[in-house]
């Protein structure tokens, strides 16, 4: 039964309704647990889509209207390993933050929840849908309940600001990626992602193909938060709540990256492959500067969510390096690396609002030492920042190893290293808050981390142990994700089914159904001797990270000096650009778009 | 970054996407000249096969009547996070409430009655002739905002109390999303239409289409209803001793 595909999105959906009735009528004790079910039942549904498509890929027409001649009358789903992993991990971090949030929100908490199932119902949409019309509309609502959690705070001006810049941008996106199904219409007649590829193989690519690409991919670039595309994120990530941002970090950036692999492989590769070069040349080019500035920038925070938000940037260039090389070993790379990364990185969020109901504030300065009353959080958040490292066999280190062994295969023996020094930086950053917080290291000052005004915080009812026990158990499956058996077999034959676009333009529109042999056997991930070495690399790299960001005076003072000099500029030049103002961003989005078209209309031209 | 700058900046990168759009653009089929399949399969197979002599309708709530779940979300949550954002009282300059002349509160209540059964129309026809929910239930909200106009905040208010329409909003949402498992139930497929299709032209016609129809009507009216209340609460603070919270003394 093909039915199951439409739980994962109408199950929240009948669910936001449902609590948005009832909850004012529900006894105080349980009101916060409809939701939690909810959330719950729909990972539960979500995972036997995910158990069951590993062995043939599910397809549901809504409405029953089935595909006539190839020409497909509704909107349908379409279930591969990958996007339902991706609804998979939305489901399960929406699920770990309900729990997380319980008695957390103390004003509007029935507004919360409602905005959370929505919020997932979207993300799920998003993940499963084969309509690019379809995909758009879940993207809105995606946007909205996400723009309206990130104001949740709305009676201060950071949230609002934060809020304002996050909808406006967004709402660029959303306009360019309606642009973009417009000209593909246009061109095709067909919304169908299996429709649109198959009409578009085997002719060059024109203007309209082109345009429409670079139209939907600067869109997804916006959503996932790619230099320069990114600005937004910090500032929305800043104020939203605790909760909130770990839905966001985990899983909502990892959605647009999704989206640009969804619609490359199933609707241009046939155009574009003949220029595979030319795309991935950009996007691999953007990927590496967004992990590498990103990381820098999170080294010049102090306000933790600030911090954490421009190691999900950086995390985020990374992927999308993944993605761009074009195959299935750094594809699959790149899908171990979101839910590794995005569950270390939701802890890492949680154990802030922990922080932030013990001592109401997230500024590392000010939290110097004080965390020395909670060793256990100390302990599960340096573990989170171990797991983003990716020491050997630990956390995102499959997705790190597979990505590094993709990327030797295509001869681009520098991109590892690069990649290695980025991760290095941010994990850096995280270990340097941690050390300074829970174990009083370092000074209690440091100016070259960029202030930030203080927060209200309002007082909360949440519960420590709950709190702390989700993060230590969101960490943990980060952590656990980097050993996990036959994980790295069952992710690249994922990948190479999500890469095979005749398979899937024939299940969704000829109904040809193909079997997958059974799950690889369980084998324990064997990594080459390089990888090690860039996973040991990476783990020197932030411990020197972390030692400077902290004991900076102990270097002689020449060196310190010509060190300043060297960099003072270059720093101050990173935290101008990121002025705060929309209409910069705004400005950078265009100006991104614009040379990436450009590009792209030299290059994907003509056979 | 000076606004100079940014101007200049954008300015710039501006004309240069403009230009790369307008390349896209001129790739299309010319204006009229449609020869995908798609249109005219769904002008024969809506007639056919659901009796429904509206088409547009047809693809709102039947073959893309997925998207319309979607979209009918996008309102409530869009809803939701209005009241949301909108929840801490704003002391702004009280414009006056009160509509003082007769003859215009008397034109104004004849228009709103006739703008209701307008809007009721819209939406019961709406899969028979041009209409449906989303449209007829913001030409109902309308006649509920023409109350405010006509006659003053308070008539408005007490046309609309707050609770029993957050209530219909809901309703109408998740109505929708249920019909879609009732789908499931009798037809096999989520949204899948398990009524008798009827006879086209009469308002016993494609199957489960009236029924999501109606559902999106409660929503979409409520809806409004919801964003105009809103808007309007922090826009009027009655002027004298009346306050929403407490009602009429």
């Amino acid at each position: 039964m093909s039915t199951i595909l439409a739980f994962p999105v109408a199950l929240p959906l009948v669910g936001a309704a449902f609590v948005a009735l009832t909850d004012d009528w529900t006894p105080k004790a349980v009101k916060e647990f409809p939701a939690m079910l909810i959330a719950a039942a729909t990972v539960a549904f979500s995972t036997v889509i995910l158990v069951r498509s590993e062995r043939t890929t599910l397809v549901h027409w809504f409405g029953g209207w089935h595909p006539r001649h190839g020409l497909a009358l509704g909107v349908g789903f379409v279930a591969e390993p990958l996007g339902a992993g991706m609804a998979v991990l939305a489901g399960a971090l929406v699920t770990a933050s309900l729990v997380y949030s319980w008695r957390y929100m103390e004003e509007a908490p029935r507004l919360y929840r409602v905005l959370m199932l929505v919020f997932l119902a979207g993300m799920s949409g998003f993940a499963l849908s084969g309509d690019i019309f379809n995909m758009f509309v879940w993207f809105e609502l995606m946007g909205v309940a996400a723009y309206a959690l990130a104001g949740y705070s709305i009676e201060r001006l950071g949230p609002i600001q934060g809020a304002l810049n996050f909808a406006i941008t967004n709402t660029v996106a959303a306009l360019f990626l309606l642009f973009g199904t417009a000209l593909l219409y246009g061109h095709t007649g067909a919304l169908n992602l299996a429709q649109i590829g198959r009409s578009l193989a085997g002719h060059h690519a024109g203007g309209v193909v082109i345009v429409a690409f670079t139209l939907l991919v600067a869109g997804l670039l916006v959503k996932s938060a790619v230099v320069p595309f990114h600005f937004w994120l910090a500032d929305a990530y800043a104020v939203s709540p605790v909760p909130v941002c770990a839905v966001f970090a985990g899983a909502m950036s990892e959605v647009g990256l999704f989206g640009i692999a969804r619609w490359y492989w199933t609707v241009f590769s046939g155009p574009l492959d003949p220029h595979a070069h030319a795309v991935r040349d950009v996007l691999l080019a953007m990927g590496l500067v967004t992990a590498l500035v990103s990381a820098v920038m999170a080294f010049l925070q102090r306000h933790l969510k600030r911090l954490l938000a421009y190691t999900v940037i950086s995390h985020v260039g990374i992927a999308l390096c993944g993605i761009a090389l074009l195959d299935s070993k750094a594809l699959a790379g790149a899908a171990n690396l979101v839910i590794s990364n995005g569950f270390a990185t939701a802890g890492l969020f949680f154990a802030c609002g922990v922080l932030l109901r013990e001592f109401r504030t997230v500024d590392e300065l000010l939290l110097h030492g004080r965390g020395r009353a909670l060793p256990f959080l100390g302990v599960v958040v340096a573990l989170a920042a171990v797991a983003l490292v990716g020491v050997p066999y630990i956390g995102s280190f499959l997705g790190h190893s597979t990505l590094d062994e993709g990327a030797t295969e295509h001869g681009l023996r520098w991109l590892p290293p690069l990649l290695m020094l980025a991760t290095g930086i941010s994990a850096g950053a995280v270990l340097r808050a941690a050390a300074r917080i829970f174990l009083g290291w370092g000074p209690r000052e440091d100016s070259l981390l960029t202030p930030e005004p203080p927060d209200e915080v309002p007082e909360t009812q949440a519960s420590r142990p709950v709190m702390v026990a989700v993060t230590a158990v969101v960490v943990l499956i980060g952590i656990g994700l980097g050993f996990a058996p036959g994980l790295e077999d069952r992710s690249e034959h994922a990948s190479d089914r999500f890469r095979d676009r005749q398979a899937y333009v024939e299940r969704t529109l000829d109904g040809k159904v193909r079997r997958y042999g059974p799950p690889a056997p369980v084998v324990l991930h064997r990594a080459k001797p390089s990888s090690i070495a860039y996973g040991i690399g990476a783990l020197l790299i932030a411990i020197a990270t972390a030692a400077l960001g902290l004991y900076r005076r102990r270097v002689p003072a020449t060196a310190r000096r010509a060190g300043a000099r060297l960099l003072d500029p270059a720093v101050a030049g990173l935290k101008t650009v990121h002025s705060g103002v929309v209409g910069d961003y705004v400005m950078w989005i265009t100006v991104g778009t614009a040379l990436v078209g450009g590009v792209w209309a030299l290059t994907l031209h003509g056979p | 970054m000076t606004r100079q700058i940014r101007l200049g900046v954008f300015t710039v990168a501006g004309c240069g996407l403009a230009a790369f759009l307008l390349w896209g653009l001129a790739g299309l089929p010319g204006f009229g000249h449609y020869h995908w399949p798609y249109g005219n399969v769904l002008n024969q197979v809506a007639p056919n096969e659901r009796h429904t002599s509206n088409v547009v309708g047809a693809v709102v709530f039947d073959y893309r009547g997925f998207d319309t779940l979607g979209e009918e979300f996008i309102l409530f949550s869009a809803v939701v996070g209005v009241s949301l954002l909108l929840r801490k009282d704003r002391e702004e300059a009280a414009p006056a409430d009160r509509v003082r002349s007769d003859p215009i509160m008397a034109t104004g209540a004849v228009a709103a009655a006739l703008l209701f059964v307008l809007g009721l129309w819209v939406v019961a026809f709406g899969y028979v002739t041009p209409g449906g929910g989303f449209q007829g239930g913001v030409v109902l909200a309308g006649a509920f905002l023409l109350v405010y106009l006509t006659g003053g905040y308070r008539e408005y208010h007490a046309l609309t109390p707050h609770s029993p329409v957050e209530m219909a909003e809901a309703i109408g949402a998740g109505a929708f999303a249920i019909l879609g498992f009732a789908g499931i139930a009798y037809a096999g497929s989520y949204l899948g239409n398990f009524l008798g299709i009827g006879d086209a032209g009469s308002l016993y016609s494609g199957g489960s289409i009236p029924l999501l129809n109606w559902a999106t009507a409660v929503e979409v009216c409520a809806a409004m209803i919801l964003l105009f209340s809103e808007f309007l609460k922090t826009y009027v603070i009655p002027t004298d001793d009346w306050r929403p919270e407490l009602g009429p003394r």
